[in-house]
């Protein structure tokens, strides 16, 4: 035994034995294994207990080993994970898909619609794909939720949307609007007029027109054009008009504003169309226009119809004062006719072929006419005509305005028309002192009917009778004559 | 159905929005959360609705924003038993009230009534009566007199709008 270990064992006693079973004890693994473990557990509550170093000492590791265990054997944590994780990643499918539907219904309903006309033609013209306007239409936004809200109170007096928006109580909503506006107010200026008007939570923009007596909160999902507040304005201006004295005396009984969802319901119907708006806003509206058409054609048709009638009263007039023998005293419209008054010589024809040609048919015309002898020289030559059927070599003619029958006629047919053509020599309505008898027929007429018998006196006659007018020969004065040379 | 509007004001921690929460969810919390600007609820009593205004408490920070006043049909006005300043202050409040939006139906809760620091003097009283209030001893706690005091303001209100509709 050295010195030392006679020191050490006068000082510590004798306890070499129990050092050596520490000294195996520490350099022993297996031993030191059991002695660590005994205290592993209770020495990481403690450590946890006192701070977290023991978490940020074995957060890398820890996360290391997990991530190369979980590589090694992906499926066995998969399985461990899946009753924990499912629940949430279903709801979060089941989310996406339900407004995936709810775009695709849009983007089919649309599809079919003239709105998705107007698409697909937007389409064609900007190059923007189809699908992918109409995406954009569809996701743009969608009205929510009206709600009228008296102003002072907060009290809710009317609304309108979907149901399941999963929004709270409408009655504490709408004083939740109203509480809003009276913080802002009182916040920001303290002035009354100063008012909220538009405010973002989340996906929803809330817009609020606001009146005298009640503003209309509209909820909306999604960017809404501005044109839409000009709706949101116009809805809550037509309640205001429509309802004026019950907005004015509310206190909470709703029950007398009756059909007020008439007024909001639009508002949600709107919708997608809004889009357009701001492009329709100047156009002239297609119903109005038409309305402007149909009376701008239909005075049109009146204007033309009245001077249709007038231009064809005159033509009737002109017409029919330019025919012989009718005398229109008056000329006008009836039920559809033309009833025209005045004197019609039986003789005279009246224009009906022109009247055609111009559009009056004969059916058109009612003609009281009262018969009447024209004593125009047309007319007359006409009746001279047919009463007497002037022979060859004689004409009949105006001249001056008066009518003469000149020429030579038959004896015979002249002694047929004698009192006749005297007569109308004296009513000085036929000239004849044209008017001869034909040499042939004098002279057949002085050998049979007189018994004149040839000779110088029937010569001499004959060479008188042939230059006399007809009217102008007296046969008593020829008999005379040669009774009186043959006596000589 | 008839709405109506109520509004709790009062000193801040006075009790409003848990006299409100025992009314409406007939819970109670011990935690103090001060209401910010204003929290709404609302309930049926009777066939009627009341949307109830739980405004935020007035200190001297911060006085109440009057806005949220306008337009209510009745007023409960509360107090701490445990702090008699907050018995005091309803006087000011209520002049409050009445320059905002005139003269409606009101009732006063004196809360806390479990508390045993709970205190009203005979003098406190008498002043609040003479204002012609209706005063209950509520605790939100134990949920006393809580029913009664809205059951009243509901049946003032309904009292002086029928008298309204005679006239
Ligand atoms: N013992 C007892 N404690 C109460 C009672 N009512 C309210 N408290 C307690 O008082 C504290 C304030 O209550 P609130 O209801 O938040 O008071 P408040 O008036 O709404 O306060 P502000 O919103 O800040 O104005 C809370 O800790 C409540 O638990 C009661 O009746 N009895
Ligand atoms: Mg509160």
């Amino acid at each position: 035994m050295s010195q030392l270990d006679e020191l050490r064992q006068i000082i510590v006693g004798d306890n070499t034995e129990q050092l050596s079973a520490l000294k195996d004890r520490i350099e022993s693994v297996e031993e030191r294994t059991r002695d660590v473990s005994e205290v592993l557990a209770p020495a990481i509550d403690a450590t946890m207990r006192r701070d977290d170093s023991l978490i940020q000492a074995l957060s890398d590791p820890v996360s290391e080993s997990l991530k190369r265990a979980i590589r090694i054997e992906p499926d066995a944590y998969a399985e461990i994970l899946y009753p924990a994780i499912a629940p949430s990643i279903r709801t979060a499918i089941a989310q996406a898909i339900s407004s995936m539907l709810a775009t695709i219904n849009k983007t089919i309903e649309s599809a079919t619609t003239v709105g998705g006309l107007k698409a697909r033609f937007k389409s064609i013209r900007t190059g923007v794909p189809y699908a992918e306007l109409l995406l954009r239409q569809s996701l743009l936004f969608r009205v929510e939720h009206l709600y009228l809200i008296d102003r002072d109170s907060g009290l809710l007096i009317g609304e309108c949307g979907a149901e399941d928006q999963g929004l709270m109580d409408s009655d504490a909503v709408s004083a939740m609007f109203s509480a809003i506006q009276s913080f802002v107010q009182d916040s920001f200026s303290g002035r009354e007029d100063d008012r909220l008007t538009d405010f973002k939570v989340g996906e929803h923009t809330i817009w609020i027109a606001h009146g005298p007596n009640a503003m209309l909160a509209c909820v909306i999902l999604g960017d809404p054009p501005a044109a839409l507040k000009i709706r949101l304005y116009e809805t809550l201006e037509s309640i205001r008009i429509r309802y004026a004295e019950q907005l004015q005396h509310y206190d909470g009984d709703a029950s007398q504003f009756a059909r007020l969802d008439d007024y909001m319901q639009p508002m949600l119907q709107s919708q997608l169309r809004e889009e357009e708006l701001p492009e329709e806003k100047p156009k002239l509206q297609m119903g109005p226009l038409l309305v402007y058409l149909v009376i701008a054609a239909a005075l049109g048709y009146l204007i033309f119809q009245a001077l249709d009638r007038e231009s064809k009263l005159s033509t009737l007039h002109r017409y029919f004062d330019e025919a012989p023998g009718v005398v229109v005293t008056k000329a006008n419209w009836q039920d559809g006719k033309i009833v025209v008054e005045g004197l019609l010589d039986p003789d005279a024809t009246l224009p009906f072929k022109t009247l055609s040609a111009h559009g009056i048919e004969q059916e058109k015309l009612q003609l009281n006419l009262t018969p009447f002898r024209s004593l125009e020289t047309e007319m007359e030559l006409r009746r001279f005509e047919k009463e007497l059927d002037p022979p060859e070599g004689t004409i009949l003619s105006v001249e001056n305005g008066v009518l003469n029958l000149s020429g030579r006629a038959s004896v015979i047919w002249l002694l047929r028309h004698d009192e006749r053509l005297r007569q109308l020599q004296a009513d000085r309505r036929l000239g004849l002192s044209n008017l001869f008898a034909t040499d042939g027929s004098l002279n057949s007429y002085l050998a049979t009917t007189l018994n004149i018998p040839a000779g110088p006196g029937r010569s001499e006659a004959l060479a008188k009778l042939s230059q006399t007018p007809w009217v102008e020969i007296s046969f008593t004065e020829i008999l005379r004559d040669l009774l009186r040379s043959n006596r000589r | 159905m008839q709405k109506r509007k109520i509004c709790m004001v009062g000193d801040f921690a006075v009790g409003k929005t848990s006299l409100t929460q025992r009314f409406v969810n007939n819970s109670f919390s011990e935690k103090y959360l001060t209401t910010i600007g204003v929290k709404i609820d609302n309930v049926v009593v009777d066939d009627t609705k009341l949307i109830i205004w739980d405004v935020a408490g007035r200190d001297s920070l911060s006085p109440i924003n009057t806005n949220y006043l306008s337009g209510a049909a009745g007023i409960v006005m509360v107090a701490d038993g445990t702090r008699p300043e907050t018995v005091e202050s309803l006087h000011t409040l209520a002049e409050m009230v009445v320059e905002k939006i005139g003269q409606v139906p009101c009732v006063v809760a004196i809360n806390k009534y479990d508390h045993n620091a709970f205190k009203l003097d005979d003098e406190q009283q008498n002043k609040l009566t003479s204002q012609g209030w209706d005063i209950f001893k509520t605790s939100a706690l134990t949920g006393d007199k809580v029913p009664e005091l809205f059951q009243v303001l509901n049946n003032a209100i309904g009292a002086v709008t029928s008298v309204g509709e005679e006239a």
